[in-house]
């Protein structure tokens, strides 16, 4: 290698490797948090971040890769928040100790469908309806049991297109939750879990993410879907119908913050510490059957740099007057922490230590 | 002054057998060492590439090998995508842990690869070969290349790009018009395009969408051939009393049949490796077959991408492995595909190997 | 050379001959002219597709334009390109740097020790590589880099996988060009004395210069359109880049296009279009570059 060859390449290195550290010294400064996970919670940190920005040094960055995503990055570690819609399982729990499911917010699922001339009416729908839907036993609109269900609704005799998340998500958790809890023949063939095995039904489309749910559904006549609430204004603009749904006292009703709340009183005194619970089926007449907790699943040991910036977020997150304040709540539809889970929540964000070592 | 001998009969050869060749003052050992010591580098600074596919192989069989013994060979003729309960404890069967109901088939994927990469090439090679005949023949010289430029770059386009157009465009359009076209017209008469017109997302949109990309190669190459036909033998057919079109069609077109078959190869070993713009526009099907053109499919790219984070929820990691042994079936898939075209370039001599010397 | 007439005439339908009837003329001519109004449907409709793509990306990207595209960085659900844009150009300067010594010498190796059974090994598996689908090394190095090697999302694994996808790409282009150096040249180098690494270097290398940038520059265009492999090894960042190799998520232009317009946000699909107009319009014009300013090279 001849002389000048060899200085310019030593100055491209040089250049190059004082870009780089130098780079990086500038930012080692500020501390960096990933959240990624949960489509539903997506919209609500995006609300909260750059607020909380504004008073604090820290870089946020937030995605909407589905719940499967967020709870499998938070336990490598490669998230430092992994949003999730559903809890971790016993096994995982087990397998990957020292991760934390704090509960954030309350939020809820919309049933969504597009017929055309039906989509300003609440169609009412049941567990087992549903369940007849995504398995293909109910093919039609005009299908017997829809019917009854629905006395004097004219129903179209059109195929039902029954669209489902592809990717692993908290909304599919939930969702087959109900499905499993009103309609036993489902729960001992599909069951629940953030990613089930879908009875096939010649048709059925599959969807990324809760946005894909909406997009599939508005193009598709005679589709139904089940939609995060924080979706609403995109279902809403996009002139979906939304479905009353049974509850477990057999009675129709809409999710909004009143039957949200009713059936979160019922269930927050059977919470457990862990705040790994159900909160779907709830028992009462004003409740609506599909409410959730939002997680943060958390990894308790996490770096020293990262544990009080990652902590500090969280107890604004769930404070009444940091995330959890109306303004944000209401424009995401979600239901703020009742008094006794946000002190659950808080007790779990005090686990979170600086890994020693 | 050193008498320079060429050996005029050796065509282009190895650099040793050259060197050998020219006897010159300077030939010695320690100029044979330095031959070497250069050619041994460039071989070794080279072999990263062979080493990092053979990386990626050996990562992807190691990987899921405990996914191969435990899928066995019913892994391929069944239709049961199934991760079981994953909020169950894991059971052991047969030695391998996995969760309770756990169950792999994927040949609804496989039948998704195939049918959607053979109807993209059913799409593609009329229209490619129409078009390289008219650019060829019936366009001039100047503005074909223009004209070759501008429907190459089709080719050029991120994968992504063309899976944003054809979601938020071609989707609309396929499944409010042509569609509902097809199913009430050809549809009484060919089944498969018949039936429910669908939502958009299916079999047709994703071939169609694979068709677009793969449609440059073969234009380009069959224009190329065709350009490249000795004139005589155009002049002799329109001697002959042939018209334009017949001279095109019946006597240049059959001369690049090889290239053709060659280019289709490389074409659907593309094809078989898209991901993005058929996971956008496929409606990824599960456990389910197309029963018309219009339903749903997944292809074992796209199914790869869409179930990754699902795979992970799965704690005994059987879920991540079983996606790796998609991805190892879909690398040996195209491996032999692009071998075989490379044969076939190969031995029907459309492809030059061992350069002329300048005469 | 000679032409074989018999093998040419049974190809042509010359049993009927001129002197026949009118009407068997005009079939024949019919069956022509359908034929290339065919052949010319087949390149109009081409066209148009191709128009009708352009038209899209770029009209609705057009539409999303602004300068703040260029200075702010993703927020929420809105904001700039910036993070985008110099995550790219990131990741691809990082590609190259890797991809082109290697490929380059790959390429040279095929070319000028064409008989050694290494090369004719190298070439059929760089032939093979690039059919291999970028998830698939996506995957690769999210299990290898991001996990195992402990990197997570970063810079390092994003650039690493990118160079295995263009490695490929650049062999092939550089061996073409190197091909097309004429004989001659080696031969006066070779006669002159001048030793392998000189003749290679300094004679064979610069004169096929147009090639091989012609082949960087048609790798550099498909690492910016790359998606799949960088959503699992680079993650997504909606900051600039910090200037660490490991351990630091970055964005780039693509994840923008395939995650912000499946997003119920007016302000998110104007920068999905937005980003791809940006990618679109830059790998159109390195493919312009390559083919016009230097040269075409046959793939």
């Amino acid at each position: 290698m001849s002389f000048r060859t060899g200085v310019a390449c030593t100055a491209a290195f040089a250049l190059v490797a004082g870009t780089v550290l130098s780079g990086s010294a500038a930012m080692a400064a500020k501390v960096s948090l990933l959240e990624t996970g949960s489509s539903l919670l997506y919209p609500l940190f995006n609300l909260w971040v750059p607020d909380y920005q504004k008073n604090h040094e820290v870089q946020i960055t937030t995605q909407s890769t589905g719940s499967g995503t967020g709870i499998a990055q938070a336990i490598s570690g490669i998230a430092q928040i992994g949003a999730s819609d559903a809890y971790m399982s016993n096994p995982q729990m087990k397998k990957d100790k020292g991760m934390l499911n704090i509960p954030l917010a309350i939020s809820s699922q919309m049933i969504n469908y597009n017929i055309p001339g039906l989509n300003k009416q609440h169609l009412k729908l049941s567990g087992p309806v549903l369940a007849g839907i995504y398995s293909g036993t109910v093919k039609n609109w005009d299908d017997p049991a829809i019917a009854k269900l629905n006395p004097g609704v004219k129903l179209p005799h059109n195929q039902i297109v029954p669209v489902h998340r592809t990717d692993g998500s908290g909304d599919t958790f939930i969702f087959t939750q109900y499905l499993s809890f009103s309609t036993p023949s489902w729960s001992n063939s599909a069951g629940y879990g953030t990613t089930v095995s879908w009875p096939a039904v010649q048709g059925g489309i599959g969807a990324n993410g809760n946005p894909g749910m909406v997009n599939a559904t508005k193009g598709t006549p005679y589709s139904i879907a089940y939609i995060g609430i924080s979706f609403k204004n995109a279902t809403d603009s996009a002139n979906l119908g939304e479905a009353a749904l049974e509850n477990k006292d057999g009675k129709f009703v809409l999710p909004d913050a009143a039957t949200v709340s009713a059936a979160v009183n019922q269930m927050s005194a059977k919470t457990p510490a862990d705040e790994r619970i159900s909160l779907i089926f709830a028992p009462g007449p004003q409740s609506y059957p599909i409410i959730n907790y939002e997680y943060a699943i958390v990894k308790e040991q996490q770096p020293a740099q990262t544990a009080s910036a990652l902590k500090a977020f969280l107890k604004w997150g769930i404070s009444p007057t940091g995330g959890n304040a109306s303004h944000y709540m209401n424009a995401v539809g979600f239901v703020a922490l009742p008094k006794a889970i946000q002190e659950l929540s808080d007790k779990q964000i005090d686990k979170i230590k600086p890994a020693t070592g | 002054m050193a008498l320079l001998e060429v050996d005029e009969s050796a065509t282009y050869a190895p650099l040793g057998r050259v060197t050998s060749n020219v006897r010159c003052v300077q030939q010695s050992l320690e100029y044979k060492f330095q031959t070497m010591k250069f050619r041994t580098w460039l071989a070794s600074i080279a072999g990263v590439l062979p080493a990092s596919l053979m990386a990626v192989v050996l990562f992807l069989a190691v990987y899921a090998w405990p996914a191969i013994r435990f899928n066995g060979v019913r892994f391929a003729f069944e239709n049961t995508w199934n991760l079981g309960n994953l909020y169950a404890d894991p059971i052991t069967i047969a030695g391998t842990q996995i969760q309770p109901g756990a169950h792999y088939g994927i040949l609804f994927l496989i039948v998704g690869t195939l049918l959607s990469t053979l109807l993209a090439l059913l799409l593609a090679v009329p229209v490619g070969v129409g078009a390289a005949m008219f650019l060829a023949e019936k366009v001039d010289a100047r503005l074909r290349t223009w004209i070759s430029l501008f429907v190459e770059l089709l080719a050029a386009i991120p994968s992504v790009v063309l899976g944003l157009w054809g979601y938020a465009v071609l989707i609309p359009f396929l499944a409010h018009y042509l569609f509902p076209l097809l199913t009430h017209t050809i549809g009484y008469v060919i089944p498969i395009f018949g039936g429910p017109s669908g939502s958009g997302y299916g079999l047709f949109t994703s071939s169609f969408v694979l068709a677009m990309m793969i449609v440059p190669l073969i234009t380009a190459t069959v224009r190329d051939a065709l350009v490249a036909q000795p004139a005589p033998l155009r002049e002799s057919a329109l001697a002959l009393g042939a018209t334009g079109f017949e001279t095109t069609y019946h006597v240049l077109l059959p001369n690049t049949r090889k290239v053709l078959i060659g280019a289709t190869f490389l074409a659907l070993g593309r094809a078989l490796g898209e991901t993005m713009a058929v996971l956008m526009v496929s409606g990824n099907a599960l456990n389910y077959l197309p029963h018309n053109i219009y339903d749903p499919i997944s292809t074992m790219a796209a199914f790869i991408v869409s179930q990754l984070d699902s795979a992970l929820q799965d704690p005994t990691g059987m879920a991540v492995r079983t996606l790796a042994e998609i991805a190892l079936i879909l690398c040996i898939i195209s491996i032999i595909v692009n071998a075989l075209a490379r044969l076939v370039l190969q031995l029907w001599s459309g492809y030059a190997q061992r350069p002329r010397l300048a005469v | 050379m000679t032409i074989d007439v018999a093998s040419v005439s049974h190809q042509i339908p010359l049993s009927r001959t001129a002197s026949a009837s009118h009407q068997v003329r005009l079939s024949r001519r019919l069956f022509s002219a359908a034929g290339w109004i065919a052949a010319g449907s087949a390149l109009v409709f081409l066209s148009a597709l191709m128009v009708w793509i352009l038209g899209v990306v770029f009209i609705r990207g057009f539409g999303a334009l602004a300068p703040s595209l260029f200075t702010t960085v993703t927020q929420g659900n809105g904001g700039g390109l910036l993070n985008a844009i110099e995550g790219t150009a990131v990741l691809s300067l990082g590609a190259l740097l890797l991809a082109v010594p290697f490929g380059v010498a790959a390429g040279t190796y095929v070319s000028e020790c064409r008989f050694s059974r290494w090369a004719s090994v190298i070439r059929f598996l760089a032939d093979v590589f690039v059919g291999v689908p970028s998830i698939v090394l996506g995957y690769f190095g999210y299990v290898t880099m991001v996990e195992w090697l402990g990197w997570k999302f970063s810079v390092a694994a994003g650039s690493i996988i990118l160079a295995m996808i263009c490695l490929p790409y650049i062999c092939r282009t550089t061996e073409l060009a190197l091909g097309q150096v004429s004989n001659d040249l080696r031969e006066a180098a070779y006669a002159l004395g001048a030793s392998d690494r000189r003749v290679i270097m300094k004679i064979c290398l610069p004169a096929a210069l147009p090639g091989v940038l012609t082949g960087i520059l048609l790798a550099l265009a498909i690492s910016v359109g790359e998606t799949a492999p960088l959503l699992y090894t680079a993650g997504w960042s909606n900051y600039l880049w910090d200037g660490s190799l490991t351990h630091s998520p970055i964005g780039y232009l693509t994840y923008a296009i395939y995650t912000f317009i499946n997003e119920p946000f007016a302000s998110a699909n104007a920068l999905a279009y937005a980003a791809a107009l940006l990618v679109t319009g830059f790998v159109l014009l390195i493919n312009v570059v390559a083919r016009f300013v230097l040269g075409q090279v046959r793939h």
